[in-house]
Formats: structure tokens, sequence, C-alpha cells
């Protein structure tokens, strides 16, 4: 009891200190505006957006290339343009948008982001560039049930988690049951499925699909609002005014001239182009590029997982008191904690320090994550190897490290192949979990297909595929190397 | 015979928590000699036997090979030291994860720091001294107890070391395969080398030892010639177990 308790303790006593140093930085960091200087000094302007969101952002294939394109993206060129400085994108979740720009990831988040009143206590905005109005999609076989907004009382909708469409939902149609997903392209899925009756959506997306897909029809949402929950506009890091003044010049240009009806009509374009041909097939250069950073991300993560699990299992059987502490701490804190709130963390609570790229962090959390879980099946693995063993190699006056080396770390890898292999396997199925913080993995390409194809279903069964494929290749593979042991006395 | 002392225990004790092992145990064992020790289970014979290359550390006394006291050494002192001592466990105890010949190899190449192609020839010699040359390449698992423990042998032996302790060698043997590691031992005795056995075999002991001794209890109550003991015991339990094993045999 007394040592569950002293564990305990140490436990808080790491996470408060792993906190205590992110706030220390994250205070540090913002001190004077040199918002503008800094992106001028650099001479780029990096911007992150999620690009699932047709017409304000989505992804093309132009000449095998992948390009993010849309309205969105032509008012950050125009920005960029103004600023004579080159644009960078990072895409990454809707979700992670305005957590990126706080802790410095990029300088400015766009993606069709309506500046609310609570969204303005965390970040500045710049002017609205674009004010597109709120509506529901809902199924052609309902227009009859659905004519307008107000019939929509008790019914079931939909709405993308962390928008303004799905507080909206909830205040203003009465008796509404939401129900929010991360991406639009499975609320689109749920509304045809009929799963919701409606679904709030910006009215220039809801076009998008109403001309892309003949079973939805689009009605007006009826909501009377004021300006900040119609509009779009472009988030900063707080008190980064010089550089919002800076970007409110390109977007008062851009409302004299009316630039965004040209934006979205080039925008409209591009979607033409994605929805010409919607087979898989045509779409596979996404699927390889998914499977190459799953694989990429598996390989590096199991190895740097397997290296850490032998250290912290060999800490555990260690002569120091507190070796033994540390790697138990370390295995009750990563086992602990969902390795989704890890992943972010290392991205940008850790990001706020040193700042390390999307797919490092994500490799380093899968790593660490998986590092704990092996550490325990080596370490039982290591109590499975027979007492005579150590007495053997001692009379035989062999060193410790050769003791573990050569007799003991063997036989416990043949014991434990089983359920390391599992570890594997997982690892693969797991490391999905990257694709939050816009990691281009399997699952994150599987949503851009579908963003780009307007079709639901179909990208997911291609996922589902191409991961079973992948696990069944390592099982052969796993089973091979178990055979070999085996021979092997 | 040299009269060379290569270990030396005095008073020595071992306590496991509050079970007094052994109790005040003190011998010499000179070198090329070799003794036999007898006694009825739980007398402490193995927890002896281990004492004396510190597999079990001593609760108190001192154990003295070639002069040096295993108990007041560092680790790195006392793996040093161990190498010169070879010992051979009733269950062998060989590396599955390894062939015969890389049992034999392992531990003259990492600590001994021998050649490869010398750790071979050393190895080869030995597996054909023990008649299981043929074996070589095979993993242990695929041979029978007396093969095991004929291997185990030899893997003591490549360390060329000055003393071999044998726990009971032959207690987890089939019957028709103790032979063939006695005669093994027997050799070995003949050659000179010193030997402290755990053992039944009192056949063994009758041709083999130069002294037995009989433990009962965590003392070494009684300790003779081979034939003075069996034949004309002093102790009265020393009397009450050799008594109760003749009447076996």
């Amino acid at each position: 009891m007394k040592k569950n308790l002293k564990a305990i303790i140490q436990i808080i006593i790491m996470t408060v200190a792993m906190f205590a140093l992110t706030a220390v930085s994250a205070t540090h960091v913002s001190a004077a505006d040199t918002s503008l200087q800094r992106v001028k000094q650099r001479g780029e302007l990096i911007m992150v957006t999620s690009p699932d969101y047709p017409p304000y952002e989505f992804q093309v294939n132009k000449n095998g290339k992948d390009h993010i394109v849309g309205m969105d993206i032509d008012v950050a060129k125009k920005v960029a343009k103004d600023l004579h400085v080159k644009l960078v994108i990072k895409s990454m979740n809707f979700d992670s948008l305005l957590v990126a720009i706080q802790t410095g990831k990029a300088d400015m988040a766009i993606g069709g982001i309506n500046p609310t009143a609570a969204r303005r206590q965390s970040v500045d905005f710049s002017k609205i560039y674009y004010t597109g109005g709120q509506s529901f999609l809902i199924n052609s076989s309902d227009v009859n049930k659905y004519k307008s907004a107000k019939n929509l009382k008790g019914a079931k909708i939909g709405a993308q988690t962390g928008t303004l469409q799905y507080g909206l939902a909830k205040k203003k149609i009465p008796d509404a049951t939401v129900k929010g997903m991360d991406k639009s392209t499975d609320l689109v899925l749920a509304l045809k499925t009929h799963k919701i009756d409606a679904l709030g959506i910006e009215k220039p997306s809801a076009e998008a699909y109403v001309k892309n897909d003949p079973s939805l029809k689009m009605i007006s949402s009826g909501y009377s609002l004021n300006k900040n929950e119609t509009g779009a506009a472009i988030a900063f890091k707080k008190g980064s005014n010089s550089l919002v003044n800076a970007v409110n010049k390109s977007i008062d240009q851009i409302q004299k001239k009316n630039l965004t009806d040209q934006y979205l009509a080039s925008a409209g374009k591009y979607m033409k182009v994605n929805t010409v041909n919607t087979s898989m097939f045509h779409y596979w250069k996404y699927f390889a590029k998914g499977v190459e950073y799953t694989i990429l991300i598996s390989i590096v993560s199991t190895f740097f997982g397997v290296l850490i699990g032998v250290i912290l299992a060999l800490m555990r059987f260690s002569k120091q008191k507190w070796l033994r502490g540390l790697a138990i701490s370390y295995t009750e804190f990563i086992r602990g904690t969902p390795l989704m709130v890890q992943v972010l963390f290392v991205y940008f609570g850790i990001g706020v320090v040193v700042n390390i790229p999307a797919l490092i962090s994500g490799m380093i959390a899968v790593s660490l994550n998986s590092g704990a879980y092996v550490a325990e099946i080596i370490r039982g693995g290591i109590n499975s190897v027979a007492k005579g063993q150590t007495e053997a190699a001692a009379s035989l006056g062999l060193s410790k490290g050769d003791l573990m080396r050569f007799v003991i770390l063997p036989q416990a890898f043949k014991n434990i192949w089983p359920a390391l292999g599992n570890e594997f396997i997982s690892l693969i199925k797991e490391s999905s979990i990257v694709s939050i913080i816009g990691v281009t993995d399997l699952i994150y390409q599987l949503n851009i297909v579908r963003a780009d194809t307007y079709r639901g279903v179909m990208p997911i069964f291609v996922a589902m595929l191409l991961y079973f494929i992948m696990t069944f290749a390592l099982t052969r593979v796993l089973n091979h190397f178990e055979g070999k042991m085996k021979h092997a006395g | 015979m040299q009269d060379k002392k290569v270990l030396e225990v005095n008073h020595l004790s071992k306590k496991f928590g509050n079970n007094e092992i052994l109790k005040d145990i003190n011998g010499t064992v000179k070198s090329g000699e070799v003794i036999c020790v007898i006694g009825p289970s739980g007398a402490g014979k193995s927890t002896f036997l281990r004492c004396l290359n510190l597999l079990e550390k001593p609760t108190s006394g001192e154990v003295k090979f070639d002069g040096t006291d295993l108990t007041h050494v560092d680790e790195k002192q006392l793996i040093n030291l161990r190498e010169r001592m070879g010992m051979v466990f009733q269950s062998f105890n060989l590396f599955p994860n390894m062939t015969v010949i890389d049992n034999l190899k392992l531990a003259p190449i990492r600590v001994k720091h021998m050649k490869d192609d010398e750790a071979q020839k050393v190895a080869m010699h030995l597996l054909d001294r023990v008649g299981l040359a043929e074996k070589a390449n095979a993993y242990p698992s695929s041979l029978s107890g007396g093969q095991q423990q004929r291997v185990a042998i030899a893997r003591a032996l490549a360390m060329n070391p000055e003393v071999m302790l044998f726990d009971e060698p032959t207690s987890a043997l089939d019957p028709e395969m103790v032979g063939e590691v006695l005669e093994v031992m027997n050799e070995l005795a003949k050659e000179g080398m010193t030997m402290v056995v755990v053992t039944h075999e009192m056949g063994f002991a009758k041709e083999v030892a130069d002294e037995v001794w009989f433990m009962a209890d965590g003392y070494i109550l009684e300790r003779n010639k081979p034939v003075e003991l069996f034949d004309h015991p002093q102790n009265e339990r020393a009397k009450d177990f050799i008594g109760k094993i003749i009447q076996n045999v």
C-alpha cells in the first residue's frame, strides 16, 4: 500500500514538472509583438489549414502532384504576395488549427473559421474576408418533410465537432439532437445513410455537395446571425497586432475587388476535376502515400519502441533503486494515458520548447508509447527464463552484460515472441492516431480521398483492405521467425 | 599429490530468514583431492556446495579459494575467481538457445577472450573426451539427460578450472544413464582434478573419493576415508543413514 502511494506521488510530481516546464516556456515566447517582423525575416508565411472542406480548402491531384487549393488558399496566397514572402502550407485536423497557432506551429490559421466571441478569447482574428452564411444539407427524399429549417424541430442534426454549426444547431433548433463528428465527409455519409436528418454546414460547402451529389439538397438555416457568426476570418496567435494589421490591408483589397467570387469560381473548376473520376484506382497515389507513411512510422516506432523497451526492462532489474523507480513511473504513466493525448502533447506541448515536425512528433509519441508496453512484455520474458540459466552463466564467470545478451534475452525473446508480434501489429493500427496532427498516414489520406471524391464508403473499404494486407504480411514474417526459433531448441 | 589448499572453509553459516541451514562448517580441500559430500536430504549439502562459489552468499564465516576470501571481494573479483571454479548442476542448465558447441565456446570466448578457432579446438577436444563429438551442432533439447550432463561437464571444463563442484549430477537422470556420467567423472578424478561432489552414489564415492564428508542438520558430523566411513561409521546419525542406504542397494 505504502509502495503504491509512493509511486503515485512520483507520477504526480513528474506530471506537474512537465506541465510547469511547458507553461514557463509558453509565457516566455509570447513577449513583445514581433509577429510581422518574424515573418518578414523568415521570408515565409506559415499557414495551417484542414484541407477537407471544399470549396474553402481541399486537395487535388494536378500533373501527378498533390496540391491544396480552394478559396482560402487563394486568400492566403494573396496575403503572402502582398507581404512579399513565400506561403508555406501545413495541414492538420480542424480541431487542432487554433492550437497550432497558439503553440507557434504556424503564423496563421485559415479554414472557413468563424470569428466568434468565444474564439476571440484565445486567438486574434483578421477582418472577415468572406461571408458565406449557414445552411443545412438534407436528403433529396426528404424535401417535402423539411421544407425549411423550421421543420427541423426535434430532428437529429449533425455538425463538425468544434465548429460554429455545432453550437448553433444546439442553441437554435428546438428539441434537436446534435451529433458531432470530426470530418464533414463522415457527416455527409451519416446523412445519406439516414443516421442524421440534416447536416449543419457553411453555405459554399453545402452548394459544393449539392452540385456533386444529386441525392442531397440544401435548405437555408433561417438563423438570424451577426457577422461574426457567418463570416470567415484568419486566426493568429494572441498579440500579433502587427501581422494582423498587415493582413487586413490585403483583405480590404479582396473585399473591394470582390476577389472571393473569382476564387470560388476557380475552386469550383478544381472540384470538377476531382469528381470526374472517383474510382479508387484513380486515387491509388493517395493511398500509396498513406501506406508509405504508415509503414515508415511503424518501422521507426517499432525499432525505437523495442530499444526503449529493452532499456526500461533492464532498468527494472537494476540494483539502483532510482533507476527501478524511474522505469516503473514511466511505464505506469504511459500506460495510464491515451496515445492520442501523448501525440498531441509531444507535438504541441514539447513543440513549444523545441519545434518538432509533425512526422517526427508522431514517431516519438508512438515509440515512447510502444516502449512502455514492450518493456512489460520483455520483463515478463526475462522472468520466464529459468533461474538455473543465471547460475550456470555465473558459474562460468560470465559478466552480467554477457549473461543478458547471450543467455537471458535470446531465450526471453523466444518466449515472448507471440506477445511481441501482437504489439507490433497493434502498433501499425494504432499509429493511425498521428493523422490528427496532420501526418499523411493512411487514415489521413483516406479522409482526403473521401473529401475529394464525395464518396463515403469505398475509401474506407480500401483503407481497411490495405491495413489488413500490412498486418497479414507482418504476421507471416513473424510466424516465419517463430518457426526458426522453435527449431533452435 | 600436492598439499596446496584449494578451498578452505572456516565457521561458515547460512541462514534463509530464521531457518539456519548451515551452522559452523569447517573444512579444507587440497589440490587433487576428491571430496564426496553425503547425507540425508535437508542436511544442507547443496547449500554448502553453492556457498563454495558464492552462488549463495554465506551469512557468516570465510570461504577461501586459492587463499582469497570470496566473502570479502567485489563483484568483479568474484566473477574473475568464479571462472576458475567449474560447476555442474543437477538439472544440467545448458543454454537451450545455443548448439552444444556454442555452449562450450561461449565462456572461453567472452570471458577468456579466446579466439574462435582456438575455442573451437578446445571445445571439440572436450566433446570428444565425453564421447559426444558427433553432437557438436545439435541443440541441447535433442539430447538425452545423460548426454546433456556430459555436455555440461565439458562446458565447465572448457574454462580449464582448478576445481570442479558437482551438485548431485546424477540425481535427475534415468538409472540407465547414470553410468555414463559417473564414468566421465571417474576419468576426471583419475587425471587429478580437484573435485567436491554432492552425491548419493556410494559406489562412486568408494571408488574415487579421498575423503567422504557426512552432513546432517547443517553440520559436518563425520569425515573419513570412504572405506572407513561406509564400513565403520562412528557417528550415530551416519550409522543410521548408511544403514538405510545399504538396505536399499
